[in-house]
């Protein structure tokens, strides 16, 4: 090393010593001092301020004792009412095209050309028909969600969320800011990892990290809203289908921030013990959102991202749906022994192996949980006649067909809820895992935040069931 | 299927298992992973430190209380000693033994490992006060040589630890703290704190308890054989002599002797007041204190208190600008005179 | 993607200090701008954006690259660093949209990021963008800015807001004060972003002199501590254009500049004012984009 170098370090150090400990208080002080002057002098007030101060009035409002978290809540149900019953009929316009239209279409080309069966299979009826399921059921829902959430978040709202939730956040032991990195967490978990960044204490921003998965994210709804479409919505008048199961999966996101409240309370006062240090957050001025900016950077930021990363994992697993449905092993095929084997534990949770098997399936991406459930439902039954053939990933038009594949099945509304429960309690999707080794950069982290939920998810299913059982006298 | 009262039972069952051997803190499990970090490098890096600290202050380490130290045996203590020995850490004659310089290195190394994740914890961390000490004697051992420098530099090289013990530099060189104990201060003369000793733990809850912290200014205003008597901003304290003389206290240079901070709390402010700040309390340091100041709360800053969380805490403040929201336990180190 | 960026006639009469007869602004080159988005494969100048969260950095970033990135309204909300470019003259140019911070004495990740990108990537113009509605809370992160580069464009951005809450701030006493240019802007409906490209050139080009604000540090202690430490850097590394503001950072124990020292990387620092020597003055408030 450069002697030069080596004594201006050296003097530097003598000097820390003589200035004192307060060499950075001192400096920020002129700053702000300067600062001041500078900015005195270039401001002035020719006007009288205005007495009415609307961001103020609308502050006052959202964060008030008595309107604070009902606005919070509604807000919620509303979006997610809005996107539920707004996401029907593209989905199903987009079903029909995809899978009704251009399946067959597809498949008679195939035949024409005279394609092999295993070939045909693999590509159209395995990754074509997962792909195009994926897109269906995905694209309506995320394409009005995302820029309503996009709008709050452009207005300045996320910020009051976080301050209205700090409270709770507190008592939990964790950070104010946990509250921005959750509501990322709706959107997509993998995001909501990378939002904790915002956290500057370790402790605190593991914690998060953790507990982000609770956040029911967007590859899980099309799960919830079908599942709470056709077994809750079905056992009201059709006219309150809508609005009940909206409700039922604003009661599953709320149940998974409860957990988060809980389960960073657990964390912090065990394996990540602590006091929360420091929390400032800035609660920016509100700025009026411009729609259509909004509407087209959401779309392309978000909606085509977020399908993208879900038509990239849907491609394989069609394809490995399929030749696990066909491939046979003494007589039956391997999916089947699989949903044989994992059955009996499935049934023990009040689940079944379909929806284990599915689970593993759907480890990359959580979106194709459901046509694997179909799928492998309609193997399992032989429900001939429903569905095109084994491996085939299909979904049906209208709620009640839905439901009678999986009665046939043997499923209950126990089956249905907690299904709902484990979509929400069970491990992130390798993406999101991936992306906690990244921001952790530990093993051990990622492995608790991957196994932490789906025993949770274990446990209570579990005692659900049983519990379930014993009162419905089963 | 399996009758569910049985399931739920054996379910119940299990779960009162897995907590037995889980549960935080008291679980089996982590209990014998206590035991197993308890290992041979351990006991010896705990040996030499012992010594180390022994010689600093001028006592002879003698093997009683070196087993005493590590709590283990006498007999297993001086295997323990025989063993440094042998790796020319220590030299030992008829009765005493002190470390060669090789030992020496690694026990300043030691615990300037201790002392820097002391500072780390109470840095950047939000864990408990009570705890850093016990983390970090799990911790010195654990890391490397240039692990610790890293640490250090990530940390700007801090000079002391949060007890005010100073912190030895990469090339082992000390500074004294160069306090005199609190006890030993005379009436009236407002003084800063430079040290709190954390050993033993019994007299240091006794302190945290007092929630006194460095760089707090005190002034004794009465001592007897039995107390003392002091105060920090407008707080009275009152310690038994042998507690007190585990703080170590500088008495202000005279042009400093203002030093206190005037003023009521920002968190007792009702919406709609305005607060001018005076200063910034001690108690709140390391990285939470920089922000405060990055944020702009210098003394002659005016606060207006603009809203309040539905629970109560945290509340949103108008400074300079902008509103940015504070918890109360923050809120609570800023000093402000109210503005009407 | 080459489009005209405002029509300032009708608009630029909102933002005050922008008279609308800019047309006669010696620098007034309508549609001169060229977005160029991600495709930056070679570039005569490296601009970093810099400010406050919340200041509208992003929008000025998606208005110059034409990019779209997402613009939340919550602090922190760029955690990664976004880059794109754009033509404007004859020149081309990378744009870098760094972390908003309050603040560059690397308290946190943020800071550090944007601070580190200041000082070693030394972009040829730093881009600080301003709250004109918050303008002393901002102005202390243009202070510390303007201690490790003089080459530095104000852009006060959120005009609109300062209107909004009745204040009128005034561009040219605060370019005055501060020694480089200010451009007032409103850059979510585009306006002044002529001006700003304006100012931006002029700098990357050396035409503008700037003569930044030097903090007051009213510490007798520490001004000794300081000039001792600067003839000490200066020796070791003539080069160096900041040699106050590193003194600083070591008596601060800050690592990453005692690193910079110990592995001669400040010795890499090249840029001294002397380089901008031959400008005039009077191109400060005169070519900033506003109209006399």
């Amino acid at each position: 090393m450069n002697s030069n170098y080596e004594k201006i370090l050296k003097s530097a150090r003598d000097l820390r010593w003589d200035i004192g400990v307060d060499f950075h208080e001192k400096t920020m002080e002129a700053l702000y001092t300067d600062a001041t002057r500078i900015a005195d002098r270039a401001v002035t007030y020719p006007k009288e301020k205005p007495r009415f101060d609307l961001d103020r009035t609308i502050d006052k409002l959202v964060t008030s004792r008595v309107w604070g978290f009902p606005l919070m809540i509604l807000m919620l149900t509303f979006i997610f009412w809005l996107t539920i019953t707004g996401a029907n009929y593209p989905s199903g316009l987009l079903f029909s095209l995809l899978i009704d239209k251009v399946h067959p279409l597809l498949k008679a080309g195939a035949a024409s050309i005279g394609m092999p069966w295993w070939l045909d299979g693999v590509l159209i009826d395995g990754a074509y028909l997962a792909t195009a399921w994926v897109v269906s059921v995905m694209l309506p829902p995320m394409a009005i969600f995302f820029p309503l959430f996009t709008l709050l978040e452009d207005f300045g709202y996320l910020p009051r969320v976080a301050f209205n939730l700090d409270h709770i956040f507190r008592k939990a032991g964790a950070h104010g800011k946990q509250a921005l990195s959750m509501t990322m967490g709706f959107g997509c978990n993998a995001a909501g990892v990378i939002s904790t960044r915002i956290i500057d204490s370790p402790r605190e921003r593991l914690i998060a990290i953790i507990t982000n998965n609770f956040s029911l994210c967007n590859g899980r709804w099309p799960t919830q809203i079908l599942i709470a479409t056709i077994f809750i919505g079905t056992m009201v008048p059709a006219y309150l289908g809508g609005l009940i199961s909206a409700i039922s999966v604003v009661a599953i996101a709320l149940l998974g921030v409860l957990l988060t409240f809980v389960v960073s309370w657990a964390l912090s006062r065990t394996i990540l013990k602590g006091e929360v240090s420091t929390f400032t957050l800035e609660l920016p001025p509100y700025r009026p959102p411009r729609i259509l900016q909004t509407l087209y950077t959401s779309m392309i930021d978000r909606t085509l991202v977020v399908l993208w990363r879900a038509i990239i994992f849907a491609l394989p697993a069609g394809v490995v749906l399929w030749i696990s449905a066909n491939l046979m092993i003494s007589g039956v095929s391997l999916a089947e022994h699989l949903v044989n084997i994992l059955n009996p534990f499935g049934l023990l949770l009040g689940l079944n192996g379909v929806i284990l098997v599915a689970y593993i399936v759907a480890i990359p991406a959580n979106e194709i949980v459901i046509p694997t459930i179909m799928m492998l439902t309609v193997l399992v039954t032989g429900g001939n006649g429903i569905g095109e053939g084994s491996g085939v990933m299909f979904e049906l038009e209208s709620g009640l067909a839905t439901l009678n594949i999986l009665t046939q099945g043997g499923w209950t509304l126990l089956t249905g809820v907690n299904l709902m429960l484990f979509s929400l309690i069970h491990n992130p999707c390798s993406t999101t895992i991936y992306t906690i080794y990244k921001e952790t950069g530990s093993a051990k982290w990622t492995t608790i935040a991957s196994l932490l939920p789906v025993v949770m998810g274990f446990v209570i299913t579990f005692f659900t069931a049983q519990i379930w059982r014993l009162i419905a006298g089963w | 299927m399996i009758d569910p009262l049985f399931a739920l039972l054996v379910g119940i069952g299990v779960m009162l298992i897995a907590g037995l051997v889980f549960w935080p803190q008291s679980g089996l499990f982590w209990k014998y992973q206590k035991r197993r970090e308890l290992t041979e490098k351990v006991l010896i890096e705990d040996t030499l430190k012992y010594i180390f600290k022994c010689e600093r202050n001028q006592k002879t380490a003698t093997l009683e209380s070196l087993a005493g130290a590590l709590s283990t045996s006498q007999a297993n203590a001086s295997e323990i000693l025989a063993l440094t020995q042998a790796r020319g850490l220590v030299d030992l004659s008829e009765n005493s033994f002190s470390l060669t310089d090789t030992g020496k290195r690694t026990a300043t190394q030691i615990v300037r490992a201790h002392r820097l994740w002391e500072r780390y914890l109470a840095d950047t961390t939000g864990f408990d006060e009570g705890d850093w000490h016990q983390q970090a004697e799990r911790l010195e051992h654990k890391l490397s040589e240039e692990e610790i420098n890293r640490l250090s530099a990530s940390l700007g090289h801090p000079t002391h630890d949060p007890h005010g013990d100073p912190i030895p530099t990469q090339r082992g060189e000390w500074v004294s703290h160069g306090g005199l104990p609190l006890s030993d201060l005379a009436l009236g003369t407002p003084s800063r704190i430079v040290h709190i000793e954390d050993e033993p733990e019994v007299i240091y809850a006794q302190i945290i308890a007092e929630d006194l912290h460095l760089n707090m200014v005190v002034e004794v205003d009465e001592t007897s054989a039995n107390r003392i008597r002091f105060w920090t901003d407008d707080q009275e304290h009152v310690l038994a002599p042998i507690v007190a003389a585990n703080i170590s206290v500088v008495p202000l240079p005279e042009e400093n002797q203002d030093h206190q901070i005037e003023g009521v709390s920002l968190d007792s402010l009702q919406p709609g007041q305005t607060g001018v700040v005076t200063g910034i309390s001690s108690l709140s340091r390391g990285v939470e204190r920089r922000r405060l100041f990055d944020l702009g709360i210098t003394p002659g800053t005016p606060i207006d208190v603009e809203m309040v969380n539905p629970g109560g805490d945290p509340t949103a403040y108008r400074i300079r600008g902008s509103v940015i929201a504070l918890r109360s336990n923050q809120a609570r180190l800023i000093k402000v005179n109210p503005k009407n | 993607m080459d489009q005209k960026i405002n029509n300032k006639q009708q608009k630029g009469s909102k933002v005050a200090g922008v008279s609308a007869d800019c047309a006669s602004c010696p620098v007034h080159h309508a549609a001169n701008l060229k977005k160029l988005g991600v495709d930056m494969e070679s570039w005569d100048f490296v601009v970093a954006l810099a400010g406050n969260p919340n200041t509208g950095k992003s929008t000025v970033f998606n208005a110059l690259t034409g990019l779209k990135q997402h613009t939340g309204n919550w602090p922190g909300k760029t955690v990664t660093r976004a880059e794109g470019g754009f033509e404007y003259g004859d020149n081309r140019y990378k744009l870098v949209d760094l972390p908003g911070t309050y603040s560059l004495l690397a308290t946190s990740l943020d800071e550090e990021i944007a601070r580190d990108f200041i000082l070693f990537a030394q972009p040829d113009v730093t881009i600080v963008v301003v709250d004109a509605s918050r303008l002393e809370r901002n102005l202390n992160l243009v202070l510390q800015v303007l201690e490790i580069t003089n080459r530095v464009v104000i852009c006060l951005n959120l005009m609109d807001e300062a209107d909004r809450h009745q204040m009128k701030v005034d561009p040219r006493r605060l370019a005055r004060d501060l020694g480089v240019p200010v451009v007032p802007t409103v850059a979510r409906y585009d306006e002044g972003l002529e001006e700003l490209l304006a100012a931006i050139h002029e700098v990357a080009n050396g035409e503008t002199l700037a003569k930044p604000y030097q903090v007051k540090y009213d510490n007798p202690k520490l001004d000794r501590a300081v000039s001792q430490l600067v003839t000490q850097i200066e020796d070791a590394f003539p080069q160096v254009p900041n040699a106050r503001w590193v003194a600083l950072r070591l008596l601060d124990g800050d690592e990453r500049i005692i690193k910079a020292v110990v592995d001669g990387e400040l010795g890499e620092l090249t840029y001294t004012r002397d380089d901008l020597e031959g400008a005039s003055v009077s191109h400060v408030s005169n070519k900033s984009g506003f109209a006399q």
